[in-house]
C-alpha cells in the first residue's frame, strides 16, 4: 500500500523537484563563484557604508566583527534570498498539495476512496517531501562544491562545516514543511494555503532585518525562523548550535503530527 | 444481511441541512437506487458512507463497520465513483491500475484491462487528453477493477453514451449475480427503473420513499385521455372519485386514474365517450410528485 502511495506522490512531484534542484545547483554555483571577487575592498565599503554591514549581518544572523573573512563571506551562499526562495518555494508547493491542493482540484475523492488511512496518506507525502528536501540541498551542495573547487583554495570552508550548514538548513526545511503541511490540512484551497505560509515565512525573514534597526523587534527575534539558522557562525568558527537545530526539528515534527491529526479528523467538502 | 445500514443520519453544513434523520438499509446482492433532484442530499449521504464527512448525528455502517472511524477498512471492499469525478491528469488506465493495485495490494491489471476493453478505453491515453466520457469510463474501471463487495456510484452515467450505459448496466448486473451489492445514485428515473431492485427517493435532505420498484409501479397512476361527444357534454359530466382531471381541452379530459382500470371501463361504458386511451403506469409522474416541494406534493 505504502509503495503505491509513494509512487503516486513521486509521479506527481518529480518534475518540479528536479527543476527546483537544478535551479538551486546553478544559483549556488554562481553565488559561490562570485563571492570571492567581492571580498577585495568589501571591508572598505563596509566602513564607508555602515548600513550594508547591517544588511549582511541581518542576512547572516550574526555579528561580522571588525573584518569580514573569506569563510564568513562564503556563508552568504547559504542565506542568499534567492537560495532561500528556491528552497522555500519548493516545499511550499510540495506541502500544500495534500490535502489543500487535492481538495482544490477535486481529486481528493479519488485519493480517499483508496483503503489507506488519512494519516498514512500524509505520512507518505511527508516521506517524499523529506526526501525531496534532501535532494534539493544535495543539489545546492553540489553546486557550491563544484564552484569552490574551481576557485582559489584559500576561500574553501571545510566540507564538514558546509555539511553542518546543510543540516541546519534541512532543519529549517523540516520546520517550514511542517508549517506548510499544517496550514494545508486546514485549508480547502492550495492558493490560500500558499499565501498564508508565504506571509508567515516572509514576516519571519523581514523580522530578522527589522530587528537590526528597531529595538522592539529585536525582542521578537526568537520567533523568526532565521534566528535558528546560523551558517556564518558555523562556517567561521565551526561552532554547531545543536539546540537550534533540535528546536527547528522538534517544531517541524510537532507541526507534521498536528497536520496528521487535523487531516484525520476534518470533513472533506469539495462542493 | 444488510451491507449498508444508515440510522437517523443527519449532516448539516452550518445552518444548511444536508440530510436529516435518514434511515436506509441496503441488503447484500441488491442494486439499490438512490434518487433525488440536485441538492437533495444524495451526495452528502454518499460522502458520509465513504468517510469523507462525519455525521452530525446518527450512524452509518458498511459491513457492520463504522463509516467514519473504520473508513479505511471499509474501502478495501468498496468501489466508489464520485459524482464530480476528477482524476490526476497524468493517470492513464494502465498507470492508474498499477498504482491503485499497489495501494489495494491486488493485481488489477488483468480484470482492469478486461474492463477497459469493454468500455473501449485506450489504456495508454492520459487523462489530460481524455474527453469527459472517457474520464468517466476510467473512473468506472477504477471503481470496479478490484471486484468490490459494494459499489457506490454517484451519477455514473453522466457523460456516457447510450451504448456505454448499457455496458455499465451489464457490468453491474454481472456483479450482482455474483453476490456483490450496488448503491446507485442518480437523478434519472429511467436508468434507476431499468436497473434497480429497490429505490429510495430523497428530497430536501429527507427520504420520502423507500420501496421496491415493483411496489412503486403499483402506486403509479395510469394516465387516461377521454374524448366526449362535445365540449358541453364534457363539462356537464361529474368527475368520479377514481379520476383526477389534470387538464380539460374542449371535449377531452386528461386525467390520472386513482382507482382500478375495470372500474373506469365500467363507468366509461355508461358515458357519451367517443374515444379513450389508458397509458401504462408512469413512474415518471409519481417521481415528479416526490420531487415537488412539500406543500405542492400530494
Amino acid at each position: 500500500m505504502i509503495a503505491g502511495l509513494l509512487r503516486k506522490t513521486l509521479r506527481e512531484t518529480w518534475k518540479p523537484t528536479l527543476l527546483f534542484g537544478m535551479a538551486l545547483f546553478v544559483v549556488e554555483a554562481l553565488i559561490t563563484a562570485v563571492l570571492p571577487t567581492l571580498q577585495t575592498g568589501l571591508n572598505d565599503i563596509l566602513t564607508t557604508l555602515p548600513f550594508i554591514r547591517t544588511f549582511i549581518q541581518a542576512l547572516l544572523g550574526s555579528d561580522l566583527g571588525e573584518n569580514i573573512t573569506a569563510q564568513m563571506l562564503q556563508s552568504i551562499a547559504w542565506v542568499h534570498p534567492v537560495v532561500l526562495a528556491i528552497v522555500w518555494a519548493q516545499e511550499i508547493v510540495f506541502c500544500t498539495r495534500v490535502p489543500a491542493g487535492e481538495i482544490d482540484r477535486g481529486t481528493i475523492d479519488v485519493l480517499l476512496s483508496w483503503p489507506a488511512t488519512r494519516r498514512r496518506v500524509l505520512a507518505c507525502e511527508m516521506a517524499v517531501g523529506l526526501a525531496s528536501g534532501a535532494w534539493l540541498l544535495a543539489m545546492g551542495f553540489a553546486g557550491n562544491r563544484l564552484s569552490e573547487f574551481a576557485s582559489s583554495a584559500e576561500a574553501h570552508p571545510p566540507t564538514s562545516r558546509v555539511f553542518i550548514v546543510l543540516v541546519n538548513l534541512y532543519c529549517v526545511y523540516i520546520a517550514i514543511g511542517g508549517l506548510a503541511c499544517f496550514v494545508s490540512t486546514m485549508s480547502d484551497h492550495a492558493g490560500r494555503a500558499m499565501a498564508v505560509i508565504f506571509a508567515i515565512v516572509l514576516a519571519s525573514f523581514l523580522l530578522s532585518f527589522v530587528a537590526q534597526f528597531w529595538r522592539p523587534a529585536a525582542q521578537l527575534l526568537s520567533l523568526g525562523i532565521l534566528s535558528y539558522y546560523k551558517p556564518a557562525q558555523i562556517l567561521a568558527t565551526g561552532n554547531v548550535s545543536w539546540g537550534d537545530m533540535a528546536l527547528l526539528a522538534t517544531v517541524g515534527a510537532i507541526l507534521w503530527l498536528a497536520a496528521c491529526e487535523t487531516f484525520a479528523r476534518r470533513n472533506i467538502c469539495t462542493v | 444481511m444488510n451491507v449498508v445500514n444508515i440510522e437517523h443520519l443527519s449532516r448539516s453544513y452550518g445552518s444548511r441541512v444536508g440530510v436529516e434523520s435518514v434511515n436506509l438499509q441496503v441488503a447484500e446482492g441488491e442494486i439499490f437506487g438512490f434518487l433525488g433532484p440536485n441538492g437533495a442530499g444524495k451526495t452528502t449521504t454518499i460522502r458520509v458512507l465513504l468517510g469523507l464527512l462525519r455525521p452530525s448525528s446518527g450512524t452509518a455502517t458498511i459491513f457492520g463497520l463504522d463509516c467514519w472511524r473504520q473508513s479505511h477498512e471499509i474501502k478495501r471492499h468498496v468501489g466508489y465513483l464520485p459524482g464530480d469525478l476528477r482524476l490526476y491528469p497524468w493517470f492513464t488506465a494502465q498507470s492508474a491500475l498499477r498504482i491503485v493495485g499497489q495501494i489495494r495490494g491486488q493485481d488489477l491489471a488483468l480484470f482492469g484491462s478486461t474492463l477497459a476493453e469493454r468500455f473501449q478505453l485506450d489504456p495508454t491515453l492520459a487523462v489530460r487528453k481524455m474527453s469527459r466520457g472517457m474520464r468517466q469510463k476510467l473512473g468506472i474501471v477504477l471503481a470496479l477493477a478490484h471486484q468490490p463487495r459494494l459499489v457506490v456510484l454517484d451519477e455514473p452515467s453522466s457523460g456516457l453514451d447510450p451504448l456505454m450505459r448499457d455496458e455499465l448496466n451489464r457490468c453491474l448486473r454481472n456483479l450482482v449475480a455474483q453476490g456483490h451489492t450496488v448503491f446507485f445514485s442518480s437523478h434519472s428515473l429511467s436508468e434507476v427503473e431499468q436497473l434497480c431492485d429497490r429505490v429510495a427517493v430523497v428530497r430536501a435532505g429527507q427520504v420520502v420513499a423507500n420501496e421496491s420498484v415493483d411496489s412503486l409501479r403499483d402506486k403509479a397512476h395510469r394516465s387516461v385521455s377521454m374524448r366526449f361527444r362535445d365540449a358541453t357534454t364534457a363539462n356537464s359530466i361529474a368527475v368520479p372519485d377514481f379520476l383526477r382531471v389534470v387538464e380539460r381541452t374542449d371535449a377531452t379530459w386528461h386525467c390520472d386514474l386513482l382507482g382500478r382500470t375495470p372500474e373506469l371501463v365500467r363507468w366509461a361504458a355508461q358515458q357519451p365517450v367517443d374515444d379513450m386511451t389508458i397509458a401504462p403506469p408512469s413512474l415518471e409522474s409519481l417521481f415528479r410528485r416526490f420531487y415537488q416541494p412539500e406543500e405542492e406534493s400530494p
